[in-house]
């Protein structure tokens, strides 16, 4: 069996068969796992200079020499790297006295909470075998995590759940739009309006507290609170539509976690981008206290204002590990970003690839390359490859930088 | 709706756009499950925006043509956009209280358009020239 990158949940029943370099066969990947494994054949990066192919090593040296001859370098990505890479490339933030950032995760400041302690959290498994409500809270795993739902949250059986969703599991979604999600949950679904969070919760948290909500359909409101009060085990699934909603203030969020706490336990899950999007907020934890951005400028310090956001105009090079920043930052920053001596490393050629000075392929984790990683729960995997490569992984790319900064 | 007003544009991440994303993002199906905008039935009717035709949609951050649909339910006011390139052209770049950037919605003019939906390397030559 092998685990699956195409997303957080690392799902580890994946069995696949290769031949000349493509994926022949496969069992129990889901859509988008799918399409991560066949993109093993479909625009892979090349090694270049200002456009130019150039041979690997060349690439490798022109990106340390870039990195190496810059004042204030900035640091984006890697949460598409291993473990062992993430960590050295913190290292190489320290070395350089930089900013390490990955401003396209939106949950750091819930991250931040749960790793802190402060915000109670569980594993996937505790869901599956105990959860008895699941809140999709901005979340749209359906989509964005396809087996969520059915591998933990929601349609399996667990050892106190043996009849699953049809009598022992219920789902709540509070979101914008009627996700894909949001259509499982039927009855459960709760539509608010844009920036309506923080409003909603507080209609919760009256209700809770056994007075009359603030809102048009009172009863049901007035239900919702019942349901959750009397909860078993409740787990809480918290997508990008809540880390934005209220431009990333998010008291009233943890309020309502911790007034929940008192009737029943309810732990917090963020559903995260990319595979390994869990390990470098542990990793930058582990050595900052906090998760990105952080700037090891001067000492230690983290905050938003240290970023790709507050900085942007002070960096005077760019390494970006396994990101695409280009497609993805409002086009404003992006195209101050696109300025910069830019040196990118990763699998796949985008937007960022192509606005980079330099480009540096590597091999893909869980495919071609071994490592380890962290699911969104914090559930640490070892990966191993699947596939030969003459690709460096992404971890021998930034040993290398390491030697020559 | 007034047809001058601006819509509030709400994003989202798709499971088909996710597939075609994993598959490369200069293919005509990536763009095709991306560069969509999905209208409230009134404000397309309001502004003369027929489903499947290209559309213009304008901000202070900058100018993307995309394509239309009309969702079964309503939402008035309110479209919904799959996040992308092509909504990352009209993000704004300033921080809201909390420090974060805003990247899940933003208010934007949409019209009828009279040329063909913004292709991604038109995207990428925009932000690497300008």
């Amino acid at each position: 069996m092998a685990f699956c990158t195409g997303c957080s949940l690392l799902c580890d029943d994946i069995e696949a068969e290769f031949e000349g370099g493509k994926v022949k066969r496969t069992m129990n990947l889901c859509r988008k796992g799918r399409a991560h494994y066949d993109s093993l054949s479909i625009d892979r990066l090349t090694p270049a200079v200002g456009g130019s192919e150039v041979r690997g090593e060349e690439a490798v040296t022109a990106a340390g020499e870039l990195l190496a001859g810059a004042e204030c370098p900035l640091l984006l990505g890697f949460g598409r790297s291993t473990l062992e890479a993430q960590k050295l490339g913190i290292e190489l933030a320290k070395k350089l006295g930089s900013v390490i950032d990955d401003p396209t995760s939106r949950q750091g400041l819930i991250m931040e909470r749960i790793l802190k302690g402060e915000v109670p959290t569980c594993t996937f498994d505790d869901v599956r075998n105990y959860a008895d409500v699941s809140i999709y809270w901005g979340d749209d795993p359906s989509s964005s995590h396809p087996r969520h739902l059915s591998r933990f949250s929601y349609f399996p059986r667990g050892e106190k759940r043996q009849r699953g969703y049809e009598e022992d599991r219920e789902a709540i979604v509070i979101d914008v739009r009627r996700s894909p999600t949001a259509t499982i949950a039927a009855d459960g679904f709760f539509q608010v309006s844009p920036g309506g969070d923080a409003a909603f919760a507080e209609a919760l948290l009256a209700a809770l507290g056994g007075k009359i909500p603030k809102v048009e359909d009172k009863k049901r409101m007035l239900n919702l609170a019942t349901k959750l009060r009397k909860a078993k085990f409740g787990a809480i699934f918290t997508g990008p539509g809540l880390a934005d909603a209220q431009d990333g203030d998010l008291g009233w969020f943890f309020s309502l976690v911790a007034r929940l706490n008192e009737f029943t336990r309810f732990s917090v899950i963020p559903s995260l981008p990319d595979y390994n999007t869990r390990g470098l907020h542990q990793s930058l934890f582990d050595v900052a206290g906090a998760v990105s951005p952080v700037s090891f400028e001067d000492g230690i310090a983290s905050g938003p204002k240290f970023g790709v956001t507050g900085l942007l105009e002070s960096f005077d090079a760019v390494l970006v590990v396994g990101s695409d920043p280009v497609a993805n930052l409002p086009a404003p920053l992006a195209r101050k970003l696109a300025r910069i001596p830019m040196v990118a490393v990763g699998t796949h050629r985008n937007l960022t690839t192509d606005a980079a000075s330099v480009t540096v392929p590597t091999a893909m984790a869980g495919l071609e390359a071994g490592g380890s990683a962290l699911r969104s729960d914090g559930v640490r995997v070892d990966l191993e490859a699947q596939v030969k490569s003459d690709r460096p992984t992404d971890l021998q790319i930034v040993e290398m930088l390491m030697e020559v900064v | 709706m007034a047809e001058t007003e601006e819509l509030l544009v709400v994003t989202y991440r798709g499971i088909f756009q996710e597939v075609e994303e994993a598959l490369g993002i200069y293919s005509d199906s990536y763009r095709e499950e991306s560069a969509v905008l999905f209208l409230d039935g009134s404000d397309a009717l309001g502004r003369k925006i027929e489903a499947g035709r290209p559309i213009l949609l304008e901000t202070s951050s900058g100018k993307v043509v995309v394509a239309a649909k009309i969702s079964e339910e309503p939402h008035p006011g309110i479209a919904f956009m799959p996040r992308s390139p092509w909504s990352a052209s009209l993000l704004p770049a300033e921080v809201g209280e909390g420090g974060l950037l805003q990247l899940k919605r933003f208010r934007a003019r949409a019209s009828p358009a009279g040329e063909a939906v913004t292709t991604i390397e038109e995207i990428g030559e925009r932000i690497r020239v300008f």
